[in-house]
């Protein structure tokens, strides 16, 4: 893998605050407050009761402090089975989802075949539907193959990801083909360079892609609702679904507690993997080892 | 300045596949390509068919099916309703792409130049719309656009400004601002790290060598950093514009269309079409509609690639 | 790094293995082919507490049926919950017995997907007779005498009122009393909405529904639907009923409670004494108790042109049997028990419904709460679901509201607001 390494550069200067770098970060500050806004009433508004939430809605702080909320929230219904519903169907989904685009991110990107433009094409004109076009023709097949009604109804089609392709091509695009010449002439086969050249380059794209599909199943609501029927497999936002009534709630406390608990896995998630993915090229320098 | 000509965008050339390996490299293909071809054809393509062929019929799911030809078209191609649920999706678009991307690009970049903790910091912070909880936000949102005495937005544009601001959330002009800032925010966090992650395949020695050779930052971002994340870019664009063209959740969440004609999407009308009148056939042919408005945008792109986009090889 | 990609690909395929093994399971149909056990499917929508209250019902009806597993499969949502039904029953995998709300049943009878039940209502097996449901319970599960569906619970739409606010505004009569008095006119309650509204509160809250919308319309005396044809925008008294209504809605003595913003949605205006009445059904129980100042408030049926007494809306829902359920005896016994007298007493015995089955009133009086509960019932014994002609079309109840939502508003002028509804409704019908 020396081939990778890039001819050393000039070590970096060593910081110093350079005139621009306050304002970037009063700038940078001030849009990160309006993001997390909405998230820390969220906390707050979860510990306030319903007396609170009728007559001083408005209200910043709970008052008094009501934790019942999350204990209560956690007893109305089983979280645990759609925690790990949810859980499984996102891990699922995101391994299949990173190996099968990469391979055919690489097929487009680096492999001349007859028919790759157009195919490229093709496949991302699939997705230009959204799901509530194909709702019924793919639930008509899902249950022809007896798919429905099981986890592997939202986990299969959640996999066919064009835009995974696409963005993961971009990425193999970015990646020098020195690098495969090198492999090559080392007598690497295609796969061994997929697998050991054009994988580890395209890490932040993996990592990226990775995260941004963990989301999409984590909060799919549409497919678990129309392909799952038993009470066992439901996923958390269905769960979550359930928690107010056809004629509006009161107990927002108790909803937003349960948002809350919802949420908080998939943030952590993201705080693993935003340090691993984004900072391990920015600590490594070019390519990984 | 050498480098910075270096650095500019140059046409892809052909990877230097070795002669005699084109028959192989078939047979390559299409065992990389196979595992996402079988579930796009089975998932994707055979459903979107179906679909497809069911703008040219009258079905209600499950009477018998009537062929109609092109009436379904001629009928969605004549209506108010899709001329005006199209123009609100085409408005949305026009507004959430270019200011949501810029405003991605512009932070991961400023994200990218500091290091340390607070970089962590502001990251975790952009990022957290994306996982708070679309309940959660919705509420929030409402209570800020509200057009009463509880509204922030609007009190705080009349006691700072004296400004009486307009009704964010049911006014059908408004109410695209409303769903466009809703739709950046929600987003955001998204393209930035996307983008991060597009900033970090750029080899420091080229900024490093810019600076050596006196680029300022503006020249440095214009020569070096944009033509590099150009990749990227073109792909969030492609994938924002599909997106804002099938706009309908944080629409339907912030504001059910349902009671402001202004929030009526392409895709909010499909889905009444289909599932609130079972007319499955104008449902479809909207949707086919769709597509076509989808590939021509999204074909001007392509186009547009060529000229724009740098990739390195 | 290759160590953890090798690793993220083993995970992969040991889980697609594993999902596959433990997903099909639980197939689409389950025959329960061992030891003779059948299991029924059967849906409906409903928040956590709603479907709760289904337990019970349950677990008696399997202790006096071994033979049969129930499997209730619900949605969170009523929105939700027909666009599910109806793929489902285009791929033939819907459940044995299903709920149907009064406003897409129309659709489904259209369609012969339900089977018709007047034999075996009549029945040996049945635990109820047809004449057990009121017949203006029926609405769209009726057709031409034959029975689709039969009504499993009802919320007849009444006005609740909120004495705090009543006195508040100078009035001094009490709704309940005028209406037991015969004197709750149409004219006496506008004019309740006008004071509330001079004394800085709203008049009345109401949800953009036909319930709320047509028992206005009933105390102008007017018609929407006559004979097949549709009369709002013709008879004289409905279209002044609507215009008053729009009026209202556009000096705020009216309130939608569609349009509210969920921080200081309808809900908090009612129990923070803002608003004066607030239509409504027995499911209201619920907010006023959170409130906290439960006795404080009463119900009376919506106001009449005379002080009579005249029929109000209902809204229903019903129980269907899929035409193509494998085992329609043990699915018909579901049902029958389920709609029957005893059913209904278990299994709304909390909750916010109304029985729709004659005999089990005391589930509503028993309380003493509200006051005048009786007054549910009456409007359940006079009163309509939504007219047969609405909901036989697909949408069109949805798409009358939401046109009209925008009269409401005053995004259209009163008269081209009429003229453009008549023509969306003789559209739909097509």
């Amino acid at each position: 893998m020396a081939a990778i390494t890039p001819t050393p550069g000039t070590p970096g200067t060593p910081r110093r605050v350079r005139p621009g770098q306050a304002a970037l970060h009063a700038v940078l500050l001030l849009g990160g407050l309006a993001m997390l806004f909405p998230f820390v009433w969220m906390l707050l508004t979860s510990f306030k009761g319903v007396h609170q939430m009728i007559n001083n809605p408005l209200d910043w702080l709970p008052d008094p402090w009501r934790p019942q909320n999350y204990p209560d929230a956690l007893g109305k219904m089983p979280f645990g089975r759609a925690y790990w519903n949810s859980l499984y169907i996102a891990v699922v989904t995101v391994a299949l989802t990173l190996l099968t685009s990469a391979m055919a991110a690489y097929a487009f990107a680096r492999i001349r075949f007859r028919g790759s433009g157009v195919l490229f094409v093709l496949f991302l004109a699939t997705q230009m539907v959204p799901i509530q076009v194909t709702l019924v023709p793919l639930y008509l097949m899902l249950a022809r193959i007896g798919l429905v009604d099981s986890h592997l109804a939202l986990i299969l089609p959640a996999v066919a990801n064009p835009f995974a392709v696409f963005l993961l091509r971009q990425f193999i695009r970015a990646v020098p083909v020195e690098l495969e010449e090198a492999a090559r002439i080392d007598g690497a086969g295609r796969f061994r360079i997929f697998w050991s050249v054009v994988l580890p380059n395209i890490r932040p794209g993996l990592g990226a892609l990775g995260i941004i599909t963990f989301l999409t199943s984590w909060n799919s609501f549409l497919m678990p609702l129309v392909f799952l029927n038993t009470e066992e497999l439901a996923t958390l936002p269905l769960l979550l679904q359930r928690f107010s009534g056809e004629h509006g709630a009161v107990e927002y406390g108790l909803i937003l507690a349960a948002s809350a608990i919802a949420v908080v896995p998939t943030l952590i998630a993201f705080l693993i993997g935003q340090r691993r993915i984004i900072n391990s090229m920015a600590a490594s320098g070019l390519g990984g080892r | 300045m050498a480098l910075l000509t270096r650095a500019r965008p140059r046409a892809a050339a052909a990877p230097p596949a070795g002669r005699g390996v084109r028959t192989r490299d078939g047979w390559w293909a299409a065992f990389f390509l196979a595992p996402q071809v079988l579930c796009l054809l089975l998932f994707l393509a055979f459903p979107l068919a179906f679909a497809l062929v069911l703008a040219f019929v009258q079905w209600d799911g499950l009477g018998p099916v009537t062929f109609v030809g092109l009436d379904n078209l001629g009928a969605q191609l004549t209506s108010p309703a899709f001329l005006d649920a199209t123009w609100n999706t085409i408005k949305i678009a026009l507004i959430t792409v270019p200011v949501g991307l810029g405003l991605a690009v512009a932070i991961a970049v400023g994200l990218n130049s500091i290091r340390g903790r607070a970089a962590h910091v502001y990251r975790v912070l952009y990022f957290l719309p994306v996982v708070t909880s679309s309940v959660a936000a919705a509420l929030m949102w409402q209570i800020i656009l509200a057009d009463n005495e509880n509204g922030v937005l609007n009190t705080s544009l009349e006691r700072w400004f004296g400004i009486s601001g307009p009704d964010w959330l049911f006014d059908p002009q408004w109410v695209i601002v409303s769903i466009s800032i809703v739709t950046i925010w929600s987003s955001l966090g998204l393209n930035v790290v996307i983008f991060l992650a597009g900033l970090q395949t750029i080899p420091p020695q080229l900024m490093e060598a810019a600076r050596i050779d006196g680029a300022g930052p503006w020249r440095t971002f214009r020569s070096i950093t944009l033509p590099m994340l150009s990749p990227t870019v073109f792909f969030s664009t492609i994938v924002a514009v599909i997106s804002s063209l099938q706009a309908f959740d944080q629409i339907y969440v912030l504001v059910d269309p349902y009671k402001n004609e202004g929030a009526r999407t392409i895709v909010y009308l499909v889905w009444r079409l289909g599932f609130r009148e079972f007319q499955l056939g104008p449902s479809s042919a909207a949707a086919l509609l769709l597509l076509v408005l989808t590939l021509l945008v999204t074909l001007v792109q392509f186009a547009a690639q060529k000229r724009l986009v740098h990739y390195d090889s | 790094m290759k160590r953890a990609l090798a690793v993220l690909a083993l995970t992969a395929m040991a889980a697609a293995a594993c999902s596959g093994g433990g997903g099909t399971g639980p197939g689409v149909r389950q025959d329960g082919g061992s030891g003779g056990k059948v299991t029924i499917r059967w849906s409906t929508w409903g928040s956590a507490d709603d479907i709760k209250l289904y337990e019970e019902f349950t677990q008696d009806f399997e202790k006096r049926h071994p033979n049969i597993k129930l499997k209730l499969e619900s949605v969170p949502k009523y929105a939700d919950y027909h666009p599910k039904l109806l793929t489902q029953l285009t791929s033939k995998t819907a459940p044995d017995v299903i709920f149907v709300g009064d406003d897409n049943i129309g659709k489904f009878v259209t369609a012969g997907v339900l089977t018709p039940l007047n034999d075996k209502l009549a029945g040996p097996d049945s635990k109820s007779r047809p004449e057990d449901f009121g017949e203006g319970l029926y609405g769209g599960a009726k057709r031409d005498g034959t029975i689709y569906g039969v009504p499993n619970d009802t919320n007849p739409e009444v006005l609740w009122y909120d004495k705090k606010a009543l006195q508040a505004a100078g009035i001094t009569e009490d709704p309940a009393a005028l209406h037991e008095a015969g004197q709750w006119t149409m004219a006496k309650y506008l004019d309740m909405n006008a004071r509330l509204k001079a004394a800085g509160k709203a008049g009345s809250l109401f949800w953009n529904w036909y319930g709320s919308t047509y028992s206005f319309v009933g105390g102008f005396g007017g018609k929407v639907w006559d004979g097949g044809k549709f009369v709002a925008t013709t008879d004289p008294k409905t279209r002044q009923a609507l215009e008053t209504l729009a009026k209202g809605y556009q000096d705020k003595t009216f309130l939608c409670v569609d349009l509210l913003p969920e921080s200081d949605s309808a809900n908090t205006q009612f129990v923070k004494h803002k608003a004066g009445f607030y239509a409504g059904g027995r499911w209201m129980i619920d907010i006023v108790k959170k409130g906290g100042e439960q006795d404080n408030y009463d119900i009376v049926p919506f106001p009449s042109p005379d002080g009579k007494p005249m029929p109000g809306a209902v809204a229903a829902s019903y129980l269907a049997l899929n035409k193509d359920t494998e085992h329609p005896k043990e699915a018909f016994t579901f049902l029958t028990e389920f709609v029957s007298k005893e059913g209904q007493l278990i299994r709304l015995k909390s909750g916010g419904a109304v029985p729709s089955v004659k005999g089990a009133e005391s589930l509503v009086l028993e309380g003493g709460y509200p006051k005048h509960a009786k007054t549910f019932i009456d409007v359940r014994d006079t009163g309509f679901a939504n007219y047969p002609e609405e909901v036989a079309v697909p949408g069109l109840t949805f798409a009358i509201n939401e046109h009209l939502l925008k009269v409401w508003q005053g995004k259209l002028p009163f008269d081209q607001g009429m003229t453009e509804l008549q023509k969306l409704v003789e559209n739909h019908k097509g």
